[in-house]
C-alpha cells in the first residue's frame, strides 16, 4: 500500500508508515504497564502535547547517547527504532507548534548518531572484535539509519554548517529535560533488577490488561487533547526497558539469552490480539476525523445558495489528492452535495460543476493507473457521466466549458454560464478505463460479455460528447472525439456494406461513416498522430469490408511503410493490425501475391502474437524486466478486437504455397534460386525431415501435405487437404463469404498445380494435348490455353502451341536434369579455378615484372623455389579439373546418346 | 622391407561374402558405417585374407571393443581359423570413404601391423551389379606425414605428398576352392535365361546425378579451402608490407641516430612485433581433392561400364526380336 502512496500522492513517504507504527508503538507501552503498574499512579501529571512528545524524544536520544558510550549497538538499534516511532508520533505536534521545522536537538542527535555509525563502521578491527550480536545489529542499524535520514538530509546539512549554535540552544533544553528524567532513571533501574522475574511470571496475564489498553488508545485516537495515562507513561517506560536491557547484557549472558525468548514471543502475542482494536483506534478514526465534520456541512438553518455550496465544494475538492482523505467518503459527500443542490434548485451550471467533480473523484478513487477501477464505481461513473451529458446537451448553448477558464472567472448565476472543465478529457479517460476493465476480464467468461455490453453506453456517451463538441469545440477537439469514435468503429464488421455493394441496401453504412470521420480528421488535424491513426483505422475498415482497391490505394498514398517505425508502439500495433487485415482482404479478393506481401513481415518474425499485441510470449531468461512487462501488458488489445492468428498463418502459408511450389518447380536447378517465403520453407523442411509422416492434424500439417501433393501436380489431393471439414471449422468458416473464398482457392490450386505439373514433367513429354490437360485439371480449355500461353510468353516453358491439333509441343531446349546439374558443377568448378588463380597470383605478384628487371627480387628470393613448386602443383590440379570438365561434357553427350537409344528401345 | 612389400591381396570367397553381408545389413537405410576386422596371413608379397568378423556397433557402449576383438580371435583360433590380424574393412557409399578417421585408423593399423590393409566395400555400387571391393594401404610418405603430425604446406611439400599419394590401391584377387568353383558352375546352369536381366537396368541418370551432386559438394568445400588459403596469403602479404614499412622507418631513424652519435636501435624489436600467422592446414583440402579424384574415377568407370551395358542390351534386344520374329 505504502509503495504507491509514495509515488501517487504528494504527501511524504513517512506518513505512509504511520499506520504501522502506531500499532507498534503501543506494544511496549502495554508491556511496561503490566510490569510497573504500581508506579503508575504516582507520576500522573498533565502535560502539554508538545512537552510530552519532546520529553519522550529526548529520553530516547539520551539513552542512545548512553548506549553509544558503551558501544552497545544492539540497544542503539532498538532505541533508534523507538526513536523513529516517537518522532513520527511527535510529527503532528512539530508541524503544529514549530511550523514543520524539526527541532534542533532531534537533528543533532541524528547527526551524532550518523557520525557514530560511520566511525564504527569504518573501524574494521573494532568490528571484528565485536560480538556477533552487535555486529549484526550494526549492519541493520546502518541500513535503517541510512534510509531514515533521507528525509532529514537538508536539515542535517544546515546543522552541519553551524553545529555550535545549535548545541548551545539544545544543551539548555537538554539540561532541563535531563533534570526531569534523571530522577526517574534511578527508580526504574532498581525496579528492573528486581522485577525481572516478574516479567516472565506476569507474561501469561498480558492479554487481560490489553482490553483496557486498547480502549485507551482508541481515546487518544479520536480526541488527542486528553492525553491518556498510558501515553504519559510512554517515554519513561521505554527508557526503562532499554536500561534494563543494557544492564542485563552487562551482567550475565545466559540470562540475556533466557530473557530474549520471552521478549520475542511477547510482542507476537499482542500483535495477534491487538490489530483489530488498534486499527479502529489508530487508523480508522483518522478518516472519521475528516468525515465527521463534513456531513454536517451546512448548518440547519443556513440559507443555501450557490456561493455556500460552491465554497463547500471547493473545500471538499481541496482535500483531493491528500493522503488522509477517504476517497470513498468524498464521493458520497459529493453525491450528497448534488442532491442538496438539486433540492434547492441552484441552476444547471452548479449541477454540471458538481457532476464534473464527482466524475473526477471517481477517477481518483483508483490510485494505480495500471489497474482497472472497481465495477461498482464503473457503473456509477457511467451513470454520472450520462447524467452530465444530458445536462450539457439540454443547456447546449448556455454553458460554456473550457479548460482555459480559471476558477475565478467561473460564472454560475447568469447565462451564459462559464465553467472550468473538459468533457472530452473525461470521456477519453472513461474510454481508457473501459478498455482496461475489458482487459482485466477473462475473455472466455461471461464477465467479459457483461462488460462488453457496456460498450453501447460508452459509445453512446462518446456520441453525446461528439454532439456537444461539434457545437462548442475547436476542430482539434472534434478530431479527438472523432478518433475515439473511430476506435470503437473500425474493427467492427458491417454486413450491410457488402449488401450495399450488391445493391441490396440503401442507407448509410459504417464505411460511409468512417469516410466522413476520417476525412474530417485528414482535413483538420495537425498533430499527425491523430491523422496516422485515422488513416490506419480507415484502411483497416476498408480491408475488413473487402474494399481492396481503396485500402491498397490508401496504404500506398499514405507512405506509412517508411515512417511507421518512428511512431509510438500503439500506432505501430495498429499498423500491424491493419497490415494483417489488408493481407486477409487481398487473399479474399484473390490477390495471392499481395496477400503474401502484406503478411510476410508479420509472419517472418515467428511472433505475430506479440506484434499484434494479442498476448505476451512466455518469458525467456529475463528478456524483459517487470516494468517492461507491465508496459507491454498495458498495450495489449482487448480480446474482442483480436485477429485470429491461426487464420492469419493459414492464409499466409496457403498463399506462400501457391507462389512457392510452382516457383520451386520452375527453378529446380537454378543455383541462384531464392526462396520466396522462409517460414513456409521451414515448415516443408521439417516435415521432410520426419521419417514417418502421418495424416495431417494441425492446420500447418494440412498445408504442408497440400504442398507436397501440389509438387506432383495432384490438384485434387491438394485441394482436399486445404478445403476439408477440419480446415473449414478451423479456418475458412471465419471468413464472411466462406464459400466464395473456398471456390476461389480451389480455382487457384488447379491453376498452380497445372503450372507445377508442366514445369516438373514437361521434360518427359514430346507434346501434350490441351483437352487432356483441361480434363486432368478440371479447367476449361480456354483457361488451360491461356495459362500455357502465359508461361510460353514469360519464357518459363519452352514449347509452342499447335492450334489445329490442340497440343503443346515441347521444344526440349531446356537442359535435362543431368545437364543442368553438370552446368552447375561447371559453374562451381570455374569458381574454384578462379580461387586457385587468385592464390597463384598472390604467390607471384610480379610474374611479368620479373623478366624485366630484378625489382624486389631479394624480398622474394627465399620463397621462390617453393612458389614454383606450388604453382606447378596447382597448374597440374587445374589442368586436371579442366580435363574433368571436358569429361563431364563428354558424359553429357554420352548421356544424350543413351537417352535417344533408350527411347528407341522403348 | 622391400621384400615384404605387399603387391596383391588374395581374398577368400567366404571372407568376401561375410563382408558383403555385414555391410549390407549395417548400412542399409542408416548413415552408419559398417566395420570389421580381417584375418589371414601374409606370405611374401601376397596378403591372404581368409576370414573376417564384424566389429560391434560403436553406439553400444556395454561392449569393450578391444576385449571383444581379442575374445573373437581367440575363439576363431580354436576352430582353426587364421588368427593373424591383417587389417580391417569398411563400407562406403559411392567412394566417399576417404576421411580423417580412415586415414588415422589405417595409420594406427599400419604402424602396429606392417602388412595390414583396409578393404573398402561400396554398398551402393555393388547393389547395382558392380562388385566394388578395394584394398588400400597408406604410402610411406603418408605415414611419415602422420608421424610428424604436421600438415602445413611446407611439410607436405617436403614430403612430396599430394592427394594421389596418400594411398596405394592394391589389387584384390578372389580365390575360391575348387569345390566351390564346381558348385558355382553348377549353379550357373540352373539360372534361367531371363533371370538376372535386371542387372542390365541402366539407371544411368540417377547414378550420374548422385555422383555429380557429391562432386558439387566437394568442389564447394574445396573452394572454401582455397578461399581460406587465399585470405591467409593476403594477410601474410599485408604483414610483410607492414613489417617492411616499420623496418624502413627504423633504418631511417637509425641513420638519424648515428648522425647524432647515438647507438642505433636493434632491428629485432620490430621483427618480434610480427608473429608469424598460423598457416592453414592442408590435410583437409588434400582429402577433399582425393575424394573428388575418386568420384571422377567412379564417373569415368561408370560411363565405360554403362556404354558396355548399352551395347549389351542392344544386342540382347536384337536377339530377342529376331527370336520373336522367327
Amino acid at each position: 500500500m505504502s509503495r504507491f502512496f509514495a509515488g501517487g500522492s504528494d504527501s511524504d513517504s513517512e506518513s505512509s508508515s504511520e499506520d504501522e507504527q502506531i500499532n507498534k508503538v503501543s506494544q511496549p507501552t502495554i508491556q511496561q504497564v503490566v510490569v510497573y503498574s504500581d508506579d503508575e499512579d504516582v507520576k500522573r501529571v498533565v502535560r502539554s502535547q508538545k512537552e510530552k512528545r519532546y520529553e519522550e524524544l529526548t529520553n530516547i536520544i539520551k539513552s542512545i547517547r548512553n548506549h553509544r558510550k558503551i558501544k552497545d549497538i544492539g540497544s542503539i538499534l532498538s532505541s533508534f527504532e523507538d526513536f523513529t516511532r516517537a518522532y513520527t508520533k511527535a510529527q503532528p505536534v512539530i508541524i503544529k507548534e514549530e511550523k514543520g521545522i524539526i527541532p534542533r536537538f532531534v537533528i543533532r542527535s541524528i547527526v551524532e548518531l550518523e557520525d557514530f555509525i560511520n566511525v564504527t563502521w569504518e573501524d574494521k578491527d573494532g568490528r571484528k572484535n565485536m560480538s556477533k550480536n552487535n555486529g549484526k545489529s550494526l549492519g541493520t542499524l546502518r541500513q535503517k539509519f541510512r534510509k531514515y535520514i533521507k528525509d532529514f538530509e537538508s536539515e542535517m546539512k544546515k546543522f552541519r554548517e553551524n553545529p555550535d549554535q545549535g548545541e548551545y540552544e539544545d544543551d539548555e533544553e537538554d539540561k532541563a529535560v535531563e533534570q526531569d528524567s534523571d530522577s526517574e532513571v534511578e527508580v526504574p533501574k532498581a525496579v528492573s533488577f528486581k522485577k525481572e522475574v516478574t516479567v516472565k511470571e506476569i507474561k501469561p496475564k498480558v492479554a487481560k490488561p490489553d482490553d483496557g489498553e486498547s480502549d485507551d488508545s482508541m481515546d487518544w485516537g479520536s480526541d488527542s487533547d486528553t492525553s491518556s495515562s498510558s501515553e504519559d507513561e510512554d517515554p519513561t517506560d521505554l527508557r526503562k526497558k532499554f536500561l534494563k536491557k543494557t544492564t542485563e547484557a552487562e551482567k550475565d549472558e545466559p540470562e540475556k539469552a533466557r530473557e530474549k525468548k520471552p521478549k520475542l514471543t511477547r510482542p507476537r502475542k499482542e500483535v495477534v490480539a491487538e490489530p483489530e482494536d488498534d486499527d479502529e483506534g489508530g487508523w480508522e478514526t483518522v478518516p472519521k476525523y475528516g468525515a465527521s465534520e463534513k456531513p454536517k456541512m451546512f448548518a440547519k438553518d443556513a440559507e443555501i445558495d450557490i456561493h455556500i455550496v460552491l465554497s463547500k465544494l471547493n473545500e471538499v475538492m481541496s482535500n483531493r489528492g491528500k493522503k488522509k482523505t477517504d476517497r470513498k467518503l468524498q464521493i458520497e459527500f459529493l453525491h450528497e452535495l448534488k442532491t442538496i443542490a438539486e433540492q434547492h434548485n441552484l441552476g444547471a451550471a452548479l449541477a454540471v460543476k458538481i457532476r464534473f467533480n464527482i466524475v473526477s473523484a471517481i477517477f481518483d478513487y483508483n490510485l494505480k493507473i495500471s489497474e482497472p477501477m472497481k465495477i461498482e464505481y464503473w457503473s456509477k461513473l457511467l451513470e454520472v457521466m450520462a447524467d452530465l451529458m444530458k445536462l450539457l446537451l439540454v443547456n447546449l448553448n448556455d454553458i460554456k466549458l473550457s479548460e482555459s477558464i480559471t476558477d475565478e472567472t467561473e460564472e454560475y448565476e447568469t447565462k451564459p454560464y462559464r465553467l472550468r472543465g473538459c468533457v472530452l478529457t473525461a470521456v477519453e479517460r472513461l474510454d481508457d478505463e473501459f478498455i482496461k476493465l475489458l482487459k482485466e476480464c477473462d475473455p472466455h467468461s461471461n464477465d467479459y460479455v457483461e462488460r462488453l455490453k457496456d460498450e453501447v453506453t460508452v459509445t453512446k456517451l462518446i456520441e453525446q460528447v461528439l454532439k456537444y463538441v461539434e457545437v462548442q469545440g475547436t476542430p482539434l477537439e472534434i478530431c479527438r472525439v472523432y478518433l475515439r469514435k473511430i476506435d470503437h468503429l473500425y474493427y467492427k464488421f458491417d454486413p450491410n456494406v457488402l449488401k450495399k455493394k450488391k445493391g441490396q441496401f440503401e442507407n448509410r453504412t459504417s464505411v460511409d461513416e468512417m469516410e466522413k470521420l476520417c476525412h474530417f480528421i485528414y482535413a483538420n488535424d495537425n498533430t499527425d498522430r491523430l491523422r496516422t491513426r485515422a488513416i490506419l483505422s480507415h484502411i483497416f475498415h476498408h480491408a475488413l469490408h473487402d474494399n481492396w482497391f481503396q485500402a491498397r490505394d490508401l496504404v500506398l498514398m499514405s507512405h506509412l511503410q517508411e515512417t511507421i517505425q518512428h511512431s509510438d508502439p500503439s500506432t505501430q500495433i495498429l499498423y500491424n493490425r491493419m497490415m494483417a487485415n489488408l493481407g486477409l482482404c487481398a487473399f479474399r479478393q484473390g490477390n495471392i501475391k499481395d496477400a503474401h506481401q502484406c503478411l510476410i513481415e508479420l509472419m517472418m518474425t515467428t511472433k505475430p502474437k506479440e506484434l499484434l499485441a494479442q498476448g505476451l510470449l512466455p518469458q525467456r531468461q529475463h528478456e524483459r524486466s517487470v516494468e517492461q512487462e507491465k508496459v507491454e501488458k498495458q498495450r495489449q488489445m482487448p480480446f474482442h478486437m483480436h485477429i485470429n492468428l491461426e487464420l492469419l498463418e493459414c492464409v499466409y502459408l496457403v498463399s506462400a504455397m501457391l507462389l512457392e511450389i510452382p516457383y520451386m518447380a520452375a527453378h529446380e536447378f537454378d543455383a541462384r534460386r531464392r526462396m520466396i517465403s522462409k517460414t513456409f520453407y521451414q515448415q516443408l523442411r521439417s516435415s521432410e525431415r520426419q521419417s514417418l509422416v502421418g495424416p495431417p492434424e494441425s492446420m500447418r500439417e494440412h498445408v504442408v501435405a497440400a504442398s507436397k501433393a501440389m509438387r506432383h501436380g495432384e490438384w485434387k489431393a491438394c485441394s482436399e487437404f486445404i478445403v476439408n471439414k477440419k480446415m473449414n471449422t478451423k479456418v475458412w468458416d471465419l471468413f464472411y463469404e466462406a464459400d466464395r473464398v473456398r471456390e476461389m482457392l480451389v480455382k487457384f490450386i488447379k491453376e498452380e498445380s497445372l503450372r507445377t505439373y508442366l514445369f516438373t514433367y514437361s521434360n518427359v513429354y514430346g507434346s501434350i494435348s490441351v483437352p487432356y490437360l483441361s480434363e486432368m485439371y478440371d479447367l476449361p480449355k480456354l483457361k488451360v490455353h491461356s495459362i500455357i500461353s502465359k508461361m510460353i510468353i514469360n519464357e518459363e516453358l519452352m514449347a509452342s502451341l499447335d492450334d489445329p491439333t490442340e497440343t503443346v509441343v515441347m521444344h526440349r531446349s531446356e537442359p535435362s536434369r543431368l545437364q543442368a546439374l553438370s552446368m552447375q558443377l561447371a559453374d562451381k568448378i570455374t569458381n574454384l579455378v578462379d580461387a586457385n588463380e587468385r592464390i597463384f597470383e598472390a604467390k607471384q605478384p610480379n610474374f611479368f615484372q620479373r623478366n624485366q628487371g630484378g625489382y624486389n627480387r631479394q624480398n622474394q628470393g627465399g620463397n621462390q623455389g617453393y612458389n614454383r613448386q606450388q604453382n606447378f602443383n596447382q597448374n597440374k590440379r587445374q589442368g586436371q579439373q579442366r580435363n574433368r570438365m571436358q569429361k563431364n561434357n563428354y558424359h553429357q553427350q554420352q548421356q544424350q546418346q543413351q537417352q535417344t537409344i533408350e527411347e528407341k528401345l522403348e | 622391407m622391400n621384400k615384404k612389400e605387399i603387391t596383391h591381396v588374395q581374398c577368400d570367397g567366404l571372407a568376401v561374402m561375410k563382408m558383403v553381408k555385414h555391410c549390407h545389413e549395417e548400412s542399409q537405410g542408416s548413415m552408419e558405417v559398417a566395420q570389421g576386422a580381417l584375418l589371414g596371413l601374409s606370405e611374401g608379397n601376397r596378403l591372404e585374407i581368409t576370414n573376417c568378423f564384424p566389429f560391434p556397433k560403436s553406439t553400444d557402449e556395454t561392449v569393450d571393443e578391444e576385449e571383444y576383438q581379442l575374445a573373437m580371435m581367440r575363439r576363431l583360433r580354436r576352430v582353426n581359423v587364421d588368427h593373424f590380424h591383417v587389417g580391417w574393412y569398411q563400407s562406403a557409399d559411392v567412394g566417399n570413404f576417404l576421411s580423417h578417421t580412415l586415414l588415422e585408423s589405417q595409420y594406427h593399423y599400419q604402424t602396429s601391423i606392417e602388412e595390414s590393409v583396409v578393404v573398402v566395400y561400396d554398398t551402393q555400387k555393388s547393389a547395382r551389379g558392380f562388385l566394388t571391393l578395394k584394398a588400400y594401404r597408406l604410402t610411406p610418405q603418408a605415414i611419415t606425414m602422420y608421424k610428424e603430425g604436421e600438415f602445413t604446406p611446407d611439410a607436405l611439400r617436403q614430403l612430396k605428398i599430394g592427394y594421389e599419394k596418400l594411398f596405394v590401391e592394391i589389387p584384390i584377387h578372389i580365390r575360391n576352392s575348387a569345390l566351390s568353383n564346381i558348385m558355382m558352375s553348377e549353379l550357373q546352369e540352373m539360372v534361367q535365361e531371363e533371370e538376372g536381366s535386371h542387372f542390365l537396368d541402366l539407371g544411368t541418370a540417377g547414378v550420374l546425378e548422385g555422383h555429380i551432386r557429391v562432386m558439387m559438394d566437394r568442389v564447394d568445400e574445396l573452394n572454401q579451402e582455397a578461399n581460406k588459403f587465399n585470405k591467409y596469403q593476403q594477410m601474410v602479404m599485408r604483414q610483410e608490407q607492414e613489417k617492411h614499412r616499420q623496418l624502413n622507418k627504423l633504418t631511417q631513424e637509425n641513420i638519424a641516430r648515428i648522425a647524432k652519435g647515438e647507438p642505433p636501435l636493434p632491428e629485432e624489436d620490430v621483427t618480434k612485433q610480427f608473429r608469424p600467422l598460423p598457416v592453414p592446414l592442408r590435410l583437409n583440402p588434400m582429402i577433399i581433392s582425393g575424394q573428388i579424384n575418386t568420384v571422377s574415377q567412379h564417373i569415368n568407370q561408370f560411363c565405360s561400364q554403362s556404354l558396355a551395358k548399352l551395347y549389351l542390351t542392344e544386342a540382347l534386344q536384337g536377339a530377342k526380336e529376331t527370336k520373336e520374329t522367327k
